[in-house]
């Protein structure tokens, strides 16, 4: 480790080389249309060249003397212009829509770092357009669940928005949105997420090779952000779905300068219970809503000011006996600085929040119980495109977690007694700093640390617990008394060396820390799952993964071809014990094993890019194994999303200016899972006997998708599209569970019970919107 | 509590997406038969009793014959070890001991040079108070659900274990519980069991006898009923496991010292 730190002294030194005189452009792109800055616009003069950031603004720095510059973004005009270049110039431009016709053959956007030269790899990235063609069970269009056709990133079960990457387990994705933490991205059991896709501008993942900004997840980023809304003129779009309806409303606040934008979405299945003239089925309760909101306001023409917001929540009740209510809230501030060309600087304040709350009532005994996780969040990154061959990035960021793991509040003569659980505080504070320097036109490097200090705080009892999981001793803390600090250093390298004018070569390695840990037996997403801190004896968990890529353009830019390997190693992975039961208030830790993994994989992904029929095909082979003293009998076992083989094909076609066709096709391995290798009897009931961890298959997963969209009416003032979808085209029963039961006719014989969910899920929705 | 909500809400999401089951065909490897071991002794007299079986492959019958000729003992609270007697083939008996509250029994098994051993320790009982048919309406349909009350005591590490017959079938639910949100309230409790299929013949209906025997056991119990219940495979998704079980020496089941207390009542 001392050694790596020495490494990046090294060439931080090497940032300092003078050269012949340079000057610098800099300044924002913005869509002529809506006024929303563009991220990962490209600002090109010949071989030089930068991309704009995540607020639009871009850096570039070249010689003196003439330039020709071409501006240019996916699905919008490219713009040239010609400079004469002798002084630091601001330059702020505005890119035109695309024609009509360009628009509709170039669909496909190239993700940023899959740029040839770009040293970032193990990205993804999906543009709007794409998630609005894929066709999605009941129709509705979902950001998590068009991830999951990549390679690397598969579904975590059934039309599941939850997703595992190369290897990791599900609460190892850091998802964003603008920068928040969201901690439960799923709505209803995780048939679909939190995220409102009119709402949403940019989704990029991050599945190797994170860059030092971010951190605090093992496995991923998914790293979404919201529109700022169009400071041009009103628009209301809207859908009606099957499921649910979508209204969008953004505008100016002041011309060119400031925006807003709200975004609501509500299902109503429940709607149609209120239908019902039995009063039974009227008072239960099931629904999901989100609301998206952001407003931004140009304070001067160096200082923006971004507000965003997001708050979701579903509730599902039965009569007056029982309901669950649990949702997220995230907020945003963020303000912009441009110092001048070559330095931008974003401070954000962030807050985030997930609670659930149960209530249980029975005659007079009425229980609620309440569990939240809240986080306050401050960051401040430092941009610095310091010459033409270094750009810097510099931040620190501090968050703090509480955590109420569970309040129990009981009536007065109820059965249960109020109750509440330890709180769990801690402080998580990280600092980074990263370079990508241009070496040689060839030869494109990026190097970074990121150094994370995990504070557990008091109050609280802390525990020591021996190996059978028994607790040998409690340790009392103060409040705002520091239980354990951990320190972790996590290095970010990469490099990228262009073979030729079509293809290039990258490797990179990265070591990501995690300090918050979901804990859950299931493999669905469960509102009541319970994310925990480190603790004295919870250590953080640490990846370490290295990756190799080959990336080749095809017949002129028209394919692109993408292989990557990897592997990884995990430490300080979680699991169960036999028998845990984990809403407890104590040493949780007394349930729970410690061990470590080891995932590795091969990633194909051809895409074809331009032409009325785009779409991509992606194949993944890989492996993922734990090894975890006391399961398995110590031995390596397949992690539950171990899946070697996982096929997507996904392909769109414009037919003609009013129809555009989609389809795509599925398959993958079944997920290890543990079958019972013997049976026996207990108290005159049939029980299995296991003997593995994970040592069984479900069966192959396969299944296609289709959907078509008609666009109705294009006028000036007014647009609508139908939109069909057929989810599970041909009907295959996919295991949802296995179960092992007692034949109920004949007792004598126990039988395999597969149970499916959706077959032939037939969906339309119908879009509009104002202009 | 929370087991309560998950049970909840599975039964929910199967309500809400009709799915559909069929009958497969796994294939499930073969695997070295092991002992098991029913051990129970309760505060009446003439109820210690063990019963020793075999596991089978998943592919045999459910008929699981006794296992002869093992060596069985009980000791009360370090005394002597008594030898039971194979009433039955696999069943061993004792008249004479009768389970106190606070004595700790141990158990050794022999079989073919192959000791197991465990122990458990009798609780002090805790009355049946009530047992009662109530109504809930659940999704538009009614149903009759059996309700127990009972006073927990003051001091805390009271678990309780339930069974329910429905006329003379057995409920195959497991029914466990301790005080840890409970402790020193007069609780009720409604044993509900999900019907699959919507299986009526599980259903209470008028005229039925429910019986609840009630068991107050000791926590490696509880933790092994509870971890039957939690990790048998049947639950929604969470990776099954085998029980944690009190006794040692690799049998599989359990050795359980409890008092038992039974009421029954006529569903109108």
């Amino acid at each position: 480790m001392n050694k790596l730190i020495l490494l990046v002294v090294i060439l931080f030194m090497g940032l300092y080389s003078l050269a012949q005189q340079k000057f610098t452009i800099g300044g924002t792109l913005k869509s002529k249309r809506t006024g929303e800055t563009i991220i990962g616009g490209s600002v090109r003069s010949n071989n030089a060249g930068t991309v704009s950031n995540d607020y639009g603004f871009y850096s570039l720095t070249l010689p003196q003397g003439t330039h020709t510059l071409e501006i240019s973004s996916v699905g919008l005009q490219t713009q040239t212009m010609k400079i004469e270049l002798n002084k630091n110039t601001t330059i702020n431009v505005l890119l035109d829509d695309a024609a009509k016709e360009l628009e509709e053959v170039v669909v496909s956007a190239t993700p940023r770092g899959r740029s040839l030269k770009s040293t970032q790899m193990g990205v993804e990235q999906i543009s709007t357009k794409e998630i609005k063609n894929i066709p999605m069970l009941f129709g509705e269009r979902d950001v998590m669940k068009a991830i999951q056709l990549l390679p690397g990133i598969k579904s975590a079960g059934e039309g599941n928005s939850g997703f595992f990457v190369r290897g990791g387990a599900a609460d190892q994705n850091l998802i964003l949105l603008d920068e928040a933490p969201v901690y439960n991205a799923s709505h209803l059991l995780g048939f679909f997420s939190t995220f409102n896709s009119d709402a949403i501008k940019d989704v990029t993942v991050y599945k190797g090779g994170m860059p030092a900004q971010y951190g605090g997840r093992l496995s991923s980023v998914l790293d979404i952000k919201m529109n700022d809304g169009n400071n041009q003129n009103y628009n209301v779009s809207g859908g009606i779905g099957l499921i649910s309806s979508k209204l969008n409303i953004e505008g100016p606040i002041q011309k060119d300068k400031s925006s807003f934008l709200i975004s609501a979405r509500r299902t109503y299945a429940d709607m149609f219970l209120k239908l019902s003239s039995d009063p039974s089925i009227k008072n239960n309760a099931l629904y999901f809503y989100d609301l998206n909101a952001k407003l931004n306001y140009q304070l001067s023409s160096k200082d923006r000011l971004y507000l965003s917001g997001y708050f979701g929540a579903d509730k599902l009740g039965v009569g007056d006996l029982f309901s669950l209510k649990w949702g997220n809230g995230t907020g945003t501030l963020r303000l912009n600085h441009i110092f001048n060309n070559k330095l931008f600087s974003n401070t954000s304040l962030i807050f985030s929040n997930y609670n659930y709350q149960i209530d249980i009532r029975n005659g007079a005994d009425e229980i609620t119980l309440f569990s939240q996780i809240r986080d306050w969040n401050i960051k401040e990154e430092l941009q610095w495109y310091l010459n033409d061959k270094h750009s810097i990035r510099i931040g620190v960021n501090a968050i703090s977690h509480t955590m109420h793991p569970g309040d129990i509040t009981a009536s007065q003569f109820s059965s249960f007694n109020s109750l509440d659980f330890q709180r769990r505080y801690s402080w998580e504070n990280a600092a980074y700093v990263s370079d990508v320097w241009k070496a040689t036109d060839k030869l494109n490097l990026s190097y970074g640390l990121r150094l994370t200090a995990f504070s557990i705080l008091g109050a609280g009892d802390f525990y020591n617990v021996n190996s059978a999981g028994k607790v040998t001793d409690t340790l009392h803390y103060n409040s705002g008394e520091v239980v354990k600090t951990y320190f972790n250093l996590e290095p970010r390298l990469a490099a990228s060396y262009v073979l030729n004018t079509s293809s290039s070569i990258k490797a990179s390695y990265v070591r990501n820390v995690q300090n918050l840990h979901l804990i859950s037996n299931s493999t669905t997403s469960n509102p009541t799952d319970k994310w925990i801190a480190s603790t004295n004896i919870i250590k953080p968990e640490i990846s370490d993964q290295v990756s190799l890529g080959y990336y080749k353009n095809l017949a002129g830019s028209k394919y692109e071809l993408t292989v990557e390997v990897y592997y990884k190693t995990m430490q300080n992975q979680i699991d169960y014990r036999d028998g845990a039961n984990t809403f407890v208030n104590g040493a949780i830790e007394a349930e729970l094993l410690f061990g470590k993994g080891q995932a590795y994989g091969i990633e194909w992904l051809l895409k074809k890019k331009e032409g009325k029929l785009t779409g991509w095909l992606s194949y993944t082979l890989s492996k993922t194994e734990r090894k975890i003293n006391g399961i398995n009998s110590n031995q390596w076992y397949n992690a539950r999303q171990d899946r070697p083989n996982d096929i997507a094909i996904v392909a769109m076609y414009q037919l003609n200016k009013k129809w555009s066709l989609s389809g795509n096709w599925i398959f993958f391995t079944g997920d290890a899972v543990s079958f019972p290798s013997g049976k026996y009897t207990v108290g005159g009931e049939v029980y299995f006997y296991y003997t593995e961890r994970n040592g069984y298959r479900m069966p192959n997963y396969h299944r296609l998708d289709l959907g078509a969209t008609v666009q109705l009416k294009n006028k000036k003032r007014w647009s609508s599209e139908l939109s069909f979808s057929l989810y599970n085209a041909y009907g295959r029963e996919n295991a949802y569970t296995i179960q092992f039961r007692q034949n109920k006719d004949d007792p004598s014989k126990t039988e395999a019970v597969q149970t499916a969910l959706f077959k032939f899920i037939p969906s339309i929705s119908y879009n509009f919107k104002f202009k | 509590m929370k087991l309560l909500a998950n049970k909840f809400f599975f039964l929910i999401m199967i309500v809400l997406f009709t799915s559909c089951e069929k009958v497969i065909d796994v294939s499930l490897n073969d695997t070295a038969k092991k002992y098991v071991i029913e051990g129970n002794i309760t505060n009446e007299a003439g109820d210690c009793k063990i019963k020793i079986t075999q596991s089978k492959d998943f592919s045999e019958n459910n008929d699981f014959s006794g296992v002869s000729g093992a060596k069985v003992t009980v000791s009360d609270n370090g005394g002597a070890a008594i030898v039971l007697t194979e009433t039955s083939q696999g069943m061993y008996e004792s008249t004479t001991i009768k389970g106190i509250t606070g004595h700790t029994y141990r158990l050794n098994v022999t079989i073919n040079r192959t000791e197991f051993t465990s122990s458990s320790t009798m609780p002090v009982p805790v009355n049946l108070d009530s047992l009662y048919i109530k109504d809930e309406v659940f999704f538009g349909n009614s149903v009759k659900l059996a309700s127990i009350a009972y006073s927990d005591p003051v001091t805390i590490g009271n678990a309780y274990h339930f069974i329910l017959y429905k006329n003379k079938d057995k409920e195959s639910t497991v029914f466990v519980t301790n005080d840890d949100f409970t402790n020193g309230n007069k609780v009720t409790n409604d044993l509900w069991f999900a019907d699959d299929n919507d299986d009526d013949s599980k259903k209470l209906k008028q005229g039925d006898t429910v019986k609840v025997v009630m068991e107050c056991v000791d926590m490696p119990i509880y933790n092994y009923w509870y971890s039957i219940d939690a990790a048998s495979g049947s639950s929604n998704n969470a990776t099954p496991a085998n029980p944690v079980s009190n006794v040692t020496g690799g049998a599989l089941g359990y050795f359980s010292a409890h008092t038992v207390q039974t009421k029954s009542t006529m569903v109108r």
